[in-house]
């Protein structure tokens, strides 16, 4: 079995900091590997020491942080590791991604099955892994929370809000794992030092024979919600404080 | 010059930090109000690779560095500040080094193996009730018969006598006894791997005791008396009667890990003050932080730790080129000073750090519902003795810079 994992470097909401405005500093910001990626990762691992697969990771991007994901996902027990280099500025779509990802599939694989994780920290678009199934022309299980793997073929669980789905299919497909689907491993000092002797092999945008795809931006709303900062003084009459505010909270519901 | 850490030791930061927050700071009250770190937590670090960070993987080993150890004791401090899960792993780190560079073939591959995997326990047994300070006047004997070594003695304040028992396969000390005439000083002392436990047996004619302390409570403290224990000559560490040296460089390493611990524990209480102060209104709605008597406070309070964080790392890369790069440019005597520095700075800092927190939490601090007070106990055992007592760290200093003509112990 040969397993690809495309991860994503993101940034790490938890060490994020805020201007007085409520601004993030996003320029100060430390990245990592995406949170549901490293599931991925988990999940390939798993499935390697299981059935002696050959699992491969591969990142777009050409900063040192880059090399530090692929390096920490060799620390959790990937293989082999791509870097498709891009240059900073251009801010890649998903389209291009799956772009890249399928001419990755074509020039390094075939492979049984392709797992990343089901939304990155920064988007949240979850398009990834349904545009890499389509333009691979091949099925897609997503939002996968349990997966398991017969050796004819993968069965996942997807709780989703109306109920739970089970799905059986063979490979080739893609699969995209949510953060309930494992709880990943902490590289070991000894895997890190391994990790930092191996090769990773560096692939340019024009190896890959992709042409950005161009996707024009038309507008971007934050979601804001105001607070109401509405103040009851509870000093003189608490009952009643607390009933106004019940009625409040009651109202929004 | 260059302060930044490599990319290696970020990296395994990193990972120490992720082992923590999941399964250390959950538990971290548990572990100082029950008074014992669970043994599944012990194997679960060893399974991370925290124990034996420094020794060579040939042994068992992570194949790591004396820095590396004392990262993994400042960030397990950090998430439990009671230092108690600190000291545990900084024990299993720095000793069982000795274990390696002077132990006989098969003993290193007896031992080292089961202290990586969390399943016996490596300490150090120094100090007696006559004095742990004065190291050349102890009193435990130990005489050669037949190729066995009969001990006699007592050694108290030690810690890990309770693990060794709980332990699946045990464990044991560095320990140092009297081989020869008294008048010789400290040149009469041998070093011995003590095992007490190995394999789920206790050896005889060892009687422990543990006794009942107020801080980092997770790692039992305790004594024991040695009657006619006997230990077959292979677990003699080094050569005859050079026992006093061997300690001395286990104390080189142990003291860098100490006062990495202490720091770790100092950085949460900075972090608590930090966020308290900010937090916390009073006199019509100033914050704590707006009052120059506090915020003037902490700057010095965070520059004593910074400057005792430096002094530690220093001393840590320094011991590295010593012990585990076998630099010939420095010799073990270059260490004196900055591990007594670092010995003797980081413990001082952290506690002050939360004497501080506790009077700006005011009464709250008093209760048992504030933390604070764990931190500041376990802390605290740092600025009384354990690992060196803060005014031989003085006398350490004071020799190098004056002359040991002028500076008697």
């Amino acid at each position: 079995m040969k397993i690809l994992t495309p991860i994503k470097l993101t940034v790490d909401i938890s060490q994020l900091k805020y201007e007085s405005s409520g601004e993030p500093l996003m320029d100060i910001a430390p990245r990592k590997m995406g949170d549901s990626d490293k599931c991925a990762v988990e999940e390939a691992v798993r499935l390697k020491e299981k059935y002696n697969a050959h699992t491969v990771a591969v990142t777009i991007g050409s900063t040192s942080d880059h090399e530090r994901i692929i390096r920490d996902a060799y620390a959790m027990g990937i293989d082999e590791g791509y870097i498709v280099e891009v240059n900073e500025s251009e801010n890649l779509n998903a389209i291009t991604v799956g772009e890249i990802v399928k001419s990755m599939v074509e020039m390094t694989g075939p492979y049984d099955v392709v797992i990343l994780g089901a939304g990155s920290l920064d988007t949240h678009s979850y398009t990834l892994g349904p545009i890499i199934a389509a333009k691979m022309n091949i099925p897609i299980i997503a939002g996968v929370d349990s997966l398991n793997y017969n050796e004819q073929y993968f069965e996942a669980r997807c709780v989703m809000e109306e109920g739970t789905y089970l799905y059986r299919l063979k490979p080739p497909l893609v699969v995209t794992v949510t953060t309930e689907v494992n709880q990943p491993r902490i590289p070991t000092l000894k895997t890190i030092l391994k990790s930092k002797k191996m090769e990773i092999k560096r692939l340019k945008i024009e190896d890959l024979k992709v042409k950005p795809e161009k996707i024009d931006l038309v507008n971007l709303t934050k979601y804001v919600i105001q607070r109401k900062n509405i103040i009851w003084d509870a000093s003189k009459d608490l009952e009643k404080a607390t009933e106004s505010l019940f009625k409040l909270l009651v109202s929004e519901v | 010059m260059d302060f930044e850490f490599s990319e290696d030791e970020v990296r395994f930061r990193d990972s120490v930090k992720e082992f923590c927050k999941r399964y250390i700071e959950p538990r971290w009250v548990e572990i100082d109000e029950k008074g014992r770190i669970p043994v599944d937590l012990i194997k679960k670090m060893g399974e991370q690779g925290l124990f034996n960070i420094p020794i060579s993987e040939e042994y068992s080993g992570m194949g790591g560095t004396i820095t590396m150890a004392a990262i993994a004791a400042e960030e397990i401090a950090y998430h439990d500040p009671s230092v108690a899960t600190a000291v545990y792993t900084l024990l299993n780190n720095g000793w069982p080094l000795l274990v390696e560079r002077y132990s006989d073939e098969d003993v290193k591959k007896e031992i080292l193996p089961k202290v990586a995997a969390g399943e016996a326990f490596y300490g150090i047994a120094s100090t007696e009730s006559y004095g742990g300070s004065d190291v050349a006047g102890i009193k435990t004997t130990a005489v050669k018969k037949n190729g066995v070594w009969i001990l006699n003695g007592e050694k108290i304040y030690i810690s890990g006598i309770r693990e060794i028992q709980e332990l699946p396969v045990g464990g044991g000390y560095f320990l140092v006894a009297k081989t020869g005439k008294p008048e010789y000083g400290h040149k009469n002392i041998t070093a011995f791997n003590l095992i007490i436990k190995w394999n789920g047996k206790i050896r005889q004619g060892w009687k422990p005791t543990i006794f009942d302390e107020i801080g980092r409570r997770g790692i039992s403290t305790g004594g024991f008396i040695l009657e006619n224990f006997e230990i077959e000559d292979k677990y003699r560490i080094g050569e005859e009667n050079k026992g006093f040296y061997y300690l001395m460089e286990g104390f080189n390493v142990a003291r860098i890990l100490v006062a990495a611990a202490t720091i770790g524990s100092g950085r949460w209480a900075l972090d608590q003050a930090i966020e308290w102060i900010k937090t916390r209104r009073l006199f019509e709605g100033r914050p704590l932080a707006s009052f120059q008597g506090v915020s003037f406070k902490l700057s010095e309070l965070y520059g004593d730790l910074e400057a005792a964080r430096l002094l530690t790392y220093r001393a840590a890369w320094l011991a590295d080129k010593i012990y585990i790069e076998k630099n010939p440019k420095w010799k073990q005597k270059d260490l004196n000073i900055p591990v007594a520095l670092c010995k003797m700075k980081a413990p001082e800092a952290t506690t002050k750090i939360y004497e501080e927190l506790m009077k700006w939490y005011g009464a709250y601090a008093y209760t048992k519902d504030c933390n604070a007070f764990r931190g500041w106990l376990g802390t605290f055992s740092y600025t009384i003795g354990a690992e060196g007592a803060q005014n031989i760290m003085r006398i350490i200093i004071a020799r190098d810079l004056i002359g040991r003509e002028y500076v008697k112990g």
